[in-house]
Order: structure tokens, then sequence, then C-alpha cells
């Protein structure tokens, strides 16, 4: 039956998100306290309050919500800047660039983003295709891209191809010459920060017939990809799967994507003579909702760890302009981003960030395929409608134009004229106690 | 003195060698390698272990490279031949010369008496090869023994009475090398002198560079052995590269190259130092050696028990041994299988058998089947026998070889992959080299539990018999009027194989002569290309000939024709090779023959990128000839390429035809690993056998394969795969396969469980299905596996249940199994029939389905009421 020319289900999905909406603009402004179940000690509820406000305003809140970092007592928050006094902050009227180029070889396409960073992946089947469509469409307007993950390209994508990276996952799913020479950028998915050494997984009610569908595989089922490729069980079999890719695809850079085991170094260094672009380590704290309670934030090592010593390793070896050493897991703020490059990091990778700027509380029922509130993590017809893409567009570049704009006051801050001067600077850093002293020495 | 208390003298007369504290075990990155290795019954140059490296380059770096050669030519050396068999060959390489004279006076006069020095000649200049950057070492061989008194006070010292001299003075030997590594070459100091080998006619040389440079530099191209092994590294640690740290590594009279990276490096360290064992180049290769001298001489190990030590057989394997063998395996796991090495590896060595004057190659591969390995064999006048990462090695060799010297032709007689810890072979094989009673020196390839390999030995190589003149002049009368009359292809290849048995290699040839010569027209030579295609892919009688020998000649054969049609530029039938402009496509049903010799095996200028690139100027048909391990053969087409169709020839090399999508690609002989991954439509048909990774995230297509496939075909695949294999496979058929219903349009595979011997006669094999884990955790699709007498148990299924066969079944593989018939020539009368009798589908094939395993489907599970 219509009303006004839309089904009741229509009527109910614009009520909820009419209401969702509402509340996304309302509580970062609430007078009385945070809400004390939102967030935790990583997102706390400033950070997911202050995202909410930069998704809608394009800057970081003016109201007093803590918008730089979290209270977990570790891992960036326990690392602050070491400004320059005011007189040598660099004037508002200069430029300040922020933009990295993706390929430092020589040889190959080159190409630069004016952002040091771009969207992480997350397969379709894990997000909905809206949710991978405001992406697709926000890095498309500011010039930087998203990944596709490791479920499939959406055919809705391919209007957005040039800002689309694909992924080449240990399952295999949806990897097919046609989506490879779409994408001007591949990237190898070894392993995910979240679950380092357990593949993938998407759980059976998250299956569902159109993700079974794009996946070509069995619809309900729990999809599994494994652990390691199968075909890759040494070093030159990993340049062999470049080869592999570079002959389907030869202009296209490639990325590869690791966790971060203890001998992170070497990987990156066994990347680098294979042939690869864009080196990305993808830490513990991030990660997809879904990861098994035993694994997330219990395996490898912490990213603010893992970036420095690759860092100096290729440093060591001589390597280090050739390779773009992008770092993930866990990046929230402007200040996460700028304190990864001052790390040693070329730029970051975004993930559940983008998530919560779409409305993501953090709740934590990824892995159930009804599970998210917010039609985030879902490919549910009905709920994955509460998410518009051009909403979801608007929203994800105010929240990118947010973040520039306080990664540029910290670059002037720092006495800094571009991104790239900042990139191992551990000098400018101090590392602060959980008891709220602060090291005069920078970390190491 | 009996061996316990022996065994226990030795190893505690290593005690004073480590008077340092445990290092810390921080290994140097390995990572992966190319390895190659051969043992012949005559001995073999040099310059052809060259050519497989060469071949191999793209498997290493140019970072580490090495050689070994067992069963030397005492010429090379200028020394007598008794020299060799009898004195240690102590290869020292000097990065700096001036240290030798110190080298001499503290590490070799004082135990050895020196009956012999050598310098190995190098080239006078190293950067006269191209890419070499890093000066490798001088090599003194000095050919010695132990002094008596050092012998006779070693005895005393360690209290070591009624033993063996040999014993004591092997343990002599290689402590001193030991003491001479620590003093000289340290690991994070200063490199200047250390122990290449120290065997008993044994040499290894090694560099900083690539493995085939390493026989450049030190002119070992004329240098003859029975046993060769060589290696290239890819190490990814560290801007000083070293020469020490190249493999091989060795142990007492063996040296050892590894292709992987395991993980326990340092609990088998551990497990050494226990043991007064402490390795000094910090790479798992060392460690790997030094644990086959402790079980092999030390402890006094046979092979078998070495090889069960480091491959441990365990689950269902170990269930299958006899009883008395699982009593000995226990016993020997109990004790090693924490030192066994865990992650991918495989190893070759080059042994010399000092007792029984032999020498040796053997080849072990790992429990989970994590590295590519294939053996192969060939029995002539002369025997030869290898191990290789690829099958692409072997033939360069083989090729290089029958060049040469005519006892050797270019194709072996066998070929075979290996699943280390299998309880049929052991995933093991072992080349000896050895005299006989009467004084030849002869071959003889066994397995790990002792069984031979060994190639029909009722036939006879080519050369051996001949036919006289006057009939061959008949024969080719005959011969000549039948190519006149109107037959197709298919007509003259059916004509040939009546008349075959009958012939000899002479009879053959004659054909393939009269063959060539009329061969002139465009579609004489097409019909000509296909007659001898025929002759290669299928299988028929040959009387006492040998099918490998016959491959030989077709090859030949076939390589004259392509130099016709390259001569002869008729724009219908045009052939190109490397170098030559690439042809715009006039619009006409073009073949293209390309000859791929020249190309490089992969990257922007490859084989693989010039078929794409004429591909998309509208080439259609593709005839590939000569493939020398050339990869990525028919990837980059994109999306929707059917009325393409590539023919490939050769030995081609790994990821063939991955992710086409509409081709058609036949390959006239057996291809290598990373076949047909993310294959979505099209067809694929191999001549042979496919090896790991086989058809990984297959999404489509109709695939043929006439052989095997080896570790974890169709593994993650989805879609609708429709594949028929009609040997077997080595292990994880079709894990994860995810393909809907196949009566519903979805996906699987067809396994026989046959082979063709080598009459042509089709054999069942003793189980359709060896391994222990067939279409594990799969959700979709399904085997049809043809097991009449259920040799195929529930115990080798996790996730997977038998069903019976339905008329549905049998009308949706049926077609398949038709066009196999067309296609191999294998008879489905034949596979429905069973000791002679012919039997209804349904009790020749069973269903595998998708058992609804709990792990996959929690909530269908829970609504089924699943225990």
């Amino acid at each position: 039956m219509k009303l006004n020319g839309k089904t009741t289900e229509e009527r109910i999905i614009e009520k909820h998100q009419e209401a969702l909406h509402h509340g996304f603009h309302t509580w970062p402004s609430l007078v009385f306290d945070r809400p004390s179940a939102l967030g935790d000690a990583r997102w706390t509820s400033d950070l997911i309050l202050s995202t909410w406000m930069q998704a809608e305003t394009g800057k970081p809140p003016d109201n007093g919500l803590e918008y730089r970092i979290g209270r977990s007592g570790g891992g960036f928050d326990a690392l602050a800047f070491k400004y320059l006094p005011r007189e040598q902050w660099i004037p508002e009227q200069e430029v300040v660039d922020t933009s990295i180029p993706l390929n430092r070889r020589p040889y190959d396409r080159h190409i630069s983003i004016p952002i040091p960073w771009y969207g992480g992946g997350m397969s379709y089947g894990s997000v909905g295709e809206q949710i991978m469509l405001s992406r697709a469409k926000a890095a498309r307007q500011l010039g930087t891209f998203t990944s596709s993950g490791e479920g499939g390209y959406p055919e809705s994508l391919a209007p957005y191809a040039e800002h689309v990276i694909t992924q080449v996952a240990t399952g295999m799913f949806g990897v097919r010459e046609e989506t490879i020479l779409r994408a001007p950028i591949i990237e190898f998915k070894y392993a995910q920060g979240a679950k380092p050494g357990l593949g993938g997984h998407l759980l059976g009610d998250k299956s569902t017939t159109a993700v079974a569908k794009m996946r070509e595989s069995v619809p309900w089922v729990s999809l599994f990809s494994p652990f390691p490729f199968h075909s890759v069980y040494s070093v030159e079999d990993h340049k062999k799967h470049i080869d592999w890719m570079k002959t389907i695809h030869p202009d296209a850079l490639l990325a590869v994507k690791v966790s971060t085991p203890v001998d992170v170094d070497m990987v990156a260094m066994g990347s680098y003579f294979a042939g690869a672009h864009i080196i990305q380590i993808d830490g513990g704290y991030g990660g997809t909702g879904a990861a098994p309670e035993i694994a997330k934030k219990n395996i490898a090592m912490p990213i603010e760890l893992a970036i420095p010593k690759v860092h100096r390793f290729l440093l060591s070896e001589g390597v280090r302009d050739e390779v773009v050493l992008i770092a993930g897991g866990g990046i929230r703020t402007a200040d996460d981003i700028a304190k990864a490059i001052a790390l040693g990091a070329d730029g970051c990778i975004l993930g559940t960030a983008e998530l919560v700027a779409l409305g993501c509380t953090r709740c934590s029922n990824c892995e159930r395929g009804r599970g998210c509130p917010f039609g985030l993590t879902t490919t549910d017809p009905q709920l994955s409608q509460l998410v518009d893409s051009d909403w979801g567009a608007e929203r994800l570049c105010r929240f990118y134009t947010s973040l520039q704009r306080q990664l540029r006051t910290i670059l002037r801050h720092l006495g800094l004229r571009s991104v790239l001067e900042l990139r191992g600077r551990t000098d400018v850093l101090s590392y602060s106690r959980r008891d709220g002293q602060h090291g005069s020495r920078a970390t190491h | 003195m009996d061996r316990e208390q022996l065994i226990e003298a030795l190893i505690t007369s290593r005690r004073s060698l480590h008077k340092s504290p445990l290092p810390r075990y921080d290994n140097e990155a390995e990572g992966g390698c190319g390895v190659i290795g051969m043992a012949a019954s005559t001995p073999v140059r040099g310059s052809h272990l060259l050519q497989a490296l060469q071949q191999m380059r793209n498997r290493g770096n140019g970072k580490g490279g090495g050689i070994a050669a067992v069963g030397l030519d005492p010429e090379f050396f200028g020394c007598q031949r008794a020299t060799l068999a009898n004195d240690y060959l102590l290869a020292v390489a000097y990065l700096d010369s001036s240290v030798r004279p110190q080298v001499e006076a503290t590490c070799i006069e004082p135990t050895f008496i020196v009956d012999a020095t050598f310098q190995v000649p190098t080239l006078p200049d190293f950067r006269s090869i191209p890419g070499l950057e890093v000066q490798p070492p001088d090599v003194w061989c000095y050919f010695v023994h132990v002094r008596p008194d050092t012998l006779a006070q070693f005895r005393q010292q360690y209290d070591i009475a009624n033993s063996d001299d040999t014993a004591i003075e092997d343990e002599i030997v290689y402590q001193n090398t030991y003491s001479l590594n620590s003093a000289f070459y340290a690991a994070t100091g200063e490199k200047r002198a250390f122990v290449l080998s120290h065997g008993k006619n044994v040499l290894v040389l090694k560099m900083v560079g690539y493995g085939d440079d390493v026989v450049r530099y030190y002119g070992l191209e004329n240098l003859r052995a029975h046993v060769w092994i060589g290696h290239h590294r890819y190490p990814t640690r560290g801007k000083v590269w070293h020469p020490g740290g190249a493999h091989p590594f060795i142990g007492m009279h063996e040296a050892l190259v590894h292709n992987g990276d395991f993980a326990n490096y340092a609990s088998i360290c551990s497990y050494l130092a226990q043991r007064n064992i402490k390795p000094l180049f910090l790479t798992d290769t060392e460690v790997a050696v030094l644990m086959f001298d402790l079980l092999h001489r030390v402890y006094g190990y046979p092979l078998e028990y070495v090889i069960e030590a480091i491959a441990p057989t365990t689950e269902r394997d170990f269930t299958l041994l006899a009883p008395a063998k699982q009593r000995l395996y226990s016993m020997l796991q109990a004790v090693h299988l924490s030192s066994s090495p865990d992650g991918p590896w495989f190893f070759l060595i080059a042994q010399s058998d000092v007792r029984k004057r032999a020498h040796r190659l053997v080849g072990i591969t790992d429990t989970s089947m994590l590295r590519p390995q294939v053996f192969a064999l060939q029995r002539g006048v002369a025997t030869i026998g290898f191990a290789a990462s690829e099958k692409q090695a072997i033939d360069a060799v083989l090729e290089s070889l029958s060049r040469e010297d005519t006892r050797f032709w270019s194709c072996a007689d066998l070929y075979w992959n290996a699943r280390g810890g299998s309880h049929t072979d052991g995933g093991a094989f072992i080349f000896t080299v050895q005299g006989d009673e009467t004084g030849n020196t002869v071959l003889q390839c066994v397995d790990k539990f002792g069984r031979v390999i060994e190639p029909d030995p009722t036939r006879h190589p080519l050369n051996t018999h001949s036919t006289d003149g006057h009939s061959l002049v008949r024969h080719k009368a005959t011969l000549q009027s039948l190519l006149q009359q109107e037959l197709t292809a298919k007509e003259l290849f059916e004509q040939i194989c009546q008349r075959m048995p009958a012939w000899d290699y002479d009879g053959v040839q004659a054909f393939l002569d009269v063959l060539e010569q009329t061969a002139r027209s465009d579609d004489e030579r097409e019909r000509a290309i296909e007659t001898l295609t025929l002759l290669m892919d299928r299988r028929y009688s040959i009387g006492t000939m040998k099918r490998s020998c016959l491959l030989a000649m077709f090859d030949g054969s076939f390589a004259r024709l392509v130099e016709c049609i390259r001569d002869d530029r008729s724009p219908v039938f045009a052939c190109i090779g490397y170098g030559d402009q690439l042809p715009e496509y006039q619009g006409m049903d073009a073949a293209l023959l390309i000859d791929a010799r020249a190309y490089p095996i992969e990257g922007n200028d490859s084989l693989a990128r010039a078929i794409v690139t004429l591909y998309q100027r509208g080439f259609r048909r593709f005839i590939v000839a000569h493939t020398r391990g050339h990869r990525f053969i028919g990837c980059g087409m994109g999306v929707l390429s059917d009325n393409v169709r590539i023919d490939v020839y050769g030995s081609p090399g790994d990821y063939l035809a991955s992710g086409i999508d509409g081709a058609e690609v036949i390959v006239h002989g057996s291809a290598q690993d990373q076949i047909a991954q993310i294959m979505k439509g099209g067809k694929l048909v191999v001549n042979g056998d496919v090896g790991q990774t086989f058809m990984y995230g297959a999404k489509g297509g109709d695939v043929f394969i006439q052989g095997n496939a080896a570790g974890r075909p169709l593994i993650n695949a989805v879609g609708k795969p429709r594949v028929v294999i009609n040997g077997t496979c080595l292990d994880y058929l079709a894990e994860s396969f995810m393909a809907g219903d196949p009566l519903h349009g979805g996906g699987f595979v067809i396994v026989n469980g046959v082979s063709f011997d080598e009459d042509g006669t089709l054999r069942d094999m003793d189980t359709p299905y060896p391994g222990g884990n067939l279409f594990s955790l799969a959700s979709g699709g399904a085997i049809y596996i043809r097991d009449p007498h259920h040799r195929v148990t529930d115990d080798q299924l996790n996730g997977g249940q038998f069903a019976p066969l339905t008329v549905d079944d049998w009308t949706l593989i049926r077609p398949y199994l038709e066009q196999n018939e067309s296609i191999f020539g294998i008879s489905l009368v034949r596979l429905l029939t069973v000791d002679g009798s012919s039997h209804p589908p349904a009790l020749n094939y069973r269903k595998i389905q998708p058992a609804g395993h709990k792990a996959l489907m929690p909530e269908e599970a829970w609504v089924r009421r699943e225990a």
C-alpha cells in the first residue's frame, strides 16, 4: 500500500533514516554529559562525536569535544607533538602541501594523491554496496583512492574505477582479469592486522545471496579466505605473483598489504625486491569488527613500533626512497595520521574512521548479518537502505576536508611546508607516560 | 667399541670447540630460491648445469648462488683418480688472499698431510660477467689425509678404541673446518676465509652472484662429475652480501641446497646445541645439513630413517604403514619430531658415499607440499636422474646434453611430483651412481622405502637397432604414397598408429622425413603439424620403442617444420620470433606461429605480453613453439577472449592460462605450477600433468587433464568450473570448493584414476586418490570419482560425504566424459569396464558432495538440529 507515493517499507526506512541523521547531528552538541556507553578507550565518545561533527561541518569541533587523541594510555595516545613557539609557525597565507606520491620508483606510472591517506579494503559483504559507493564517490571528489577489499568489484563502482583499488586476497574472491584491468592500483592482501595469520572470515549470515552472487559461492555459507596464498609459500613465489599482475596490467601500481609480524622489515624488503610500489603495514588496533575475539589486538606488533622498524630498515638498505610505506590499523584522527608519518610512514589507510563518519558507534556487532543498526556493515536489503551513497560521500568529503585542515595546522606549527618533510621526524614527537608525565626524549 | 659409545665420544669431543656462549639465533631471511640436481651414470659437464640455472634466474636475485659436484673428474684437478677417492678434498675460499699462509700454517699443516694442492682457475676479471658486483673468493683445493699422530692423539684424548679410522678422521676434518671457519669467518665480523667443502670427491663453489655465474667464473663448464646440484638464492636482508651465506652448505661428505624457509630455526639450533653443534652462518639451510650429518654420520641412521626424522609420516599416512614401520617411525618421531624443519622446504643433497664408492643425489620434500619439485629419470645406454624446482630446468639440461652426447635425448622417460611423508613413496627419492659387478657404472633410483623407480626395462632407446637400407627405401615409398592420399590428419594418424608397432626408430624417422618433405603448401604444413601433434599427445602401441625417444624425434620434426614455415613467410601461416616486428592483423583467418625461444620468460618484453599485443591487434589463432619455462602464457587478454585458440608446445612455465575468459588453450605436453588460476571461462586441455595449486580460485571453464595434478588443485574455486582429471592428485583436491550445485549450473571435478602404460593401454591406479584430504571444508560443487572398488574411504573426507550417483548426475557428467574421449582417446566404455566386464555408471562413479559442515553453516546446522 502506498502513501504519498511510497510503500510502507520505504516510509519506515525514511523514518529511521531521519531519526539517525537527527542523532548524528544532535549528539555532538549535547549540553549534558557525554553518553557513558558510547565508545571505548581508543575510540572515546568524544572522538566518535567529533568525527560526526566533522562529517557534517568539514571542520574540527569548537565546542570542547576532544578530537585529537583517545584515552587508551598507549599507542598514538601516548605520543604528543613538540610544537614550535608561535613566532616560528608557518603563516596561514603560505601554502602547506599535503600531497604524497604513490610511486617512488623511477619507472612506471606516477600517481600522487593530494592528501596522505586513502581508504582501506572493506569487502562487499563485510559492508554494503552503498558504503563502497560512498567511499568511491568521496575518493573521486578528493583525488584519492578507496580499496574494494576482497569480496569482488561491484559494477556500480565502475564509473569511479580511476579511484578504486582492487584487492587480490587469498580467497581470490571476485578476482578476474576484468577487474584487474580496471584498477590503477592492485593491492595484494597477504594478511590483516586484526587477525594476522588467520585469513578472512565472512560468517554465514553475512554471506547473503547478493554477496554469494558476487563471489560466485554458495549463499548463507561462511566464507573463509585461507591464511596464505596457496600459490605463494616463498619470496620468489611472491615475485612471480607480482609479475603475474604486471603481465595482465603492466601499467598498474602494485601494493602489498601485510600485518606486523616480528620480521615485518624483511617482509617489506622482500616485497621491494619483488617489485611492489606500495607496502601497506596493517597494525592490530583497527581492522574488522568481525575478527575473532582471541585475535583482536592480541597478535603482532603495535603499529607505532612497526612503522619506525620498517622505515629504518629500508633506510639502512638504501631503498627507502623507492618504496611508499603506508600504515593502517586504527588510524582515527589527523593527529594519528601526522604521528604515523612522523614515525616514518609516507601515508595512512583509513577504515573504521570512515565508518564512524557514516554513523558507526563501535557497537561491535559487525559480524552479524543484521547486526549493524546504521546499515553500514550489512548487505541486508532493508538495512542497507539506511545509507544513501550521495549522503555518505558528502560526509566523507567533509570529514577528509577537516582532517586535511588539521594536518596543515600541525605542519604549520612544526614549521614544515610539506607533509613530505614530516616523514621520519621522530624528533618532533614526545612520549607521555600513563601517569601523565611527558618524557623529553623522542620515542624510538 | 659399539656405535653408542662412539656417538657419545664424538659428541663429547666437540665440547671444546665452542668456548663462547650460545649466540642470539637471529638468522638471515632466507626465502626463496631455485634448485636443480642431477645424477648420471656417466660424468657430465658443468656447462649443462649452467643451462638449467640460467633458465631459472627468475627464482633468485643474484645475491647468492652456488654449486656442488660429486664424483669428480681427476683431469680437471691434474691429480690421480686414487687421490680423489682416498683424500679429503679441502676446498678453502679466500676473500682475502693475504691470509692464506696463516690459514695453511694454523689450520691445515698441523692436522693434515697435504698430498696435492690445486688453485681453481677463474676468469681474469670478474666484471666481465654482466651483473656480477662482488669479487668472488679465490679457491684453493688441498688434497689431504689426517696425520697419524693427530689421529692417535684424538683417539687417546677421547678414549676411542677399536673403532674405524675413517669415523675418527671424518670427525677430525669436521672439527678442523669448524675451527678454521670460526677463526677466519666470524659471521658478524671480518670475513677472510672459509671452508667450502671437505668431503672426499666433493667440491662446493659459491659466491655472491647467480648460480650459473659460479660455473662461468670458475671455468666449470668443462669439469665433469657424476652428480651436480645448483642453487640461486633470494635473500632479503643485509646490504653486504657474503658468499658464506650462499648454498650449498656442507655436512661431511655431502652438500645441501634448499628451496624454502622454515620457521623453527631456533628450536633446531637448540636441538643441535644439546649435541654440541653450533651453526656459524645463521641460515636455516646450514642447520638442515648439520642435522643430516648428525643423523647420518654420527648416529649412523640409514637414509630411510634420516628422511623420516626430517619429513615424518603422520596422520592418515601413518595409519596406512605396516605395524613394524609404525613402531619404528614412532620411535624416530619421539626423538626427532621437534627438530624436523617446519615450513616450506625442498632439499637436494649431493653425497659422496665413501664406503660404497658411490655418488648420490637425494631429493626430500616437506610434508605439506609447500614447495614445487619435479623428479625425472631417463634410462638409455647412459642413465640420468633429476630433481628440480621446475620441469623446464630439467628439460633445459636434457636439451643441452642431447646436443652434445647422443646417449641422451631431449625427453625424460619419467617425470613425477612428490608428497613428503606419504606412505606410498615417502616423498623422497634417491639416485645412486655406483659400479656394478661387471665394472660398469650404473644409476639406480629408489624411493624412501627402497622401492626401485624404473622405466620399462624391456624397451630399447634410439640407435641400438637399425633397419637395413633396402627395406627403408621400400618403407619410404609406401609412406610417400600414403601421404599422397586425401587423408585428414586424424586419418593419417590412425594409419600410422596401426603400423607403428612393427616399425623401429629408423622406420619412424623415415616417416617423419617423408612428412616433412611433402609439407610444402600451407595446408600440407597444417596437416603435418596436426599429425605430429596427435602423435605427441595420444597414446598408442609403440612396439618395444621408448615413448620418450619418440617424443624427442617428434620434437625434432616439429622444429624443422617450424623453420620451414618461418622461411616461407606465408601470410596465412606466418611465423615470428623475438626481435621480429610484431605483424599487423590483415583480417584473414591467419594462424600465427611464435618461436618462443629467445623471448624473455616474463616482463614487459615477454612472450606472454607479445601474445596480448597480437590479440589486441586482432589475431586469434596462435601456435607457440619451443617454450622454455615461459610464464603467464594466455594471461592478459581480459574479458571475453572467445575465439582465441593457443596451442602450446615445449616446456611452458607457471601461470599458464590463468584468468582466461573464453579462450581455448591446449598444451601438448605437461604444464607446471599455478595453471589456470582464477580462470573465468573457456577451455583448457593439457596432454600431460599439471603442478601445484592448479585452478586456485577458478570461477569457470571446461578443463581436461590427461594425467595428474600435484598439490591443492581447485582450492577455493567457485562458480562453475568443470574439470576432468584422468589421473589423480597428490592431495587437498578441491579444498574449500564453493561451486554451487553442479546439477543447477555449478561446478564439479571428475577424477578417473587411470593412466596409460608405455604401450598405450589404460590401467587403473591402485587407488584413485591416495591423499588424506579430499574435498575438505567444501560448501559447493561435487567430486565424481571413479572408484568401483571403493578404495576411497570416509577418513579421507573432511566436510564431504559420499552420495549415490543419480541419473541426473550421469546426465550431467557423461557429455564431459565423451568429450574427454574425443580429446584423449580415453574410451568411456573402457572407463565403465571393471575387471573385464562392463558396469553401469553408478557402480563405477561415486559422488562426493558437501556435508553441511557445522563450522561453515552454523545457522543451518542449528535449524537442522545437528549434534
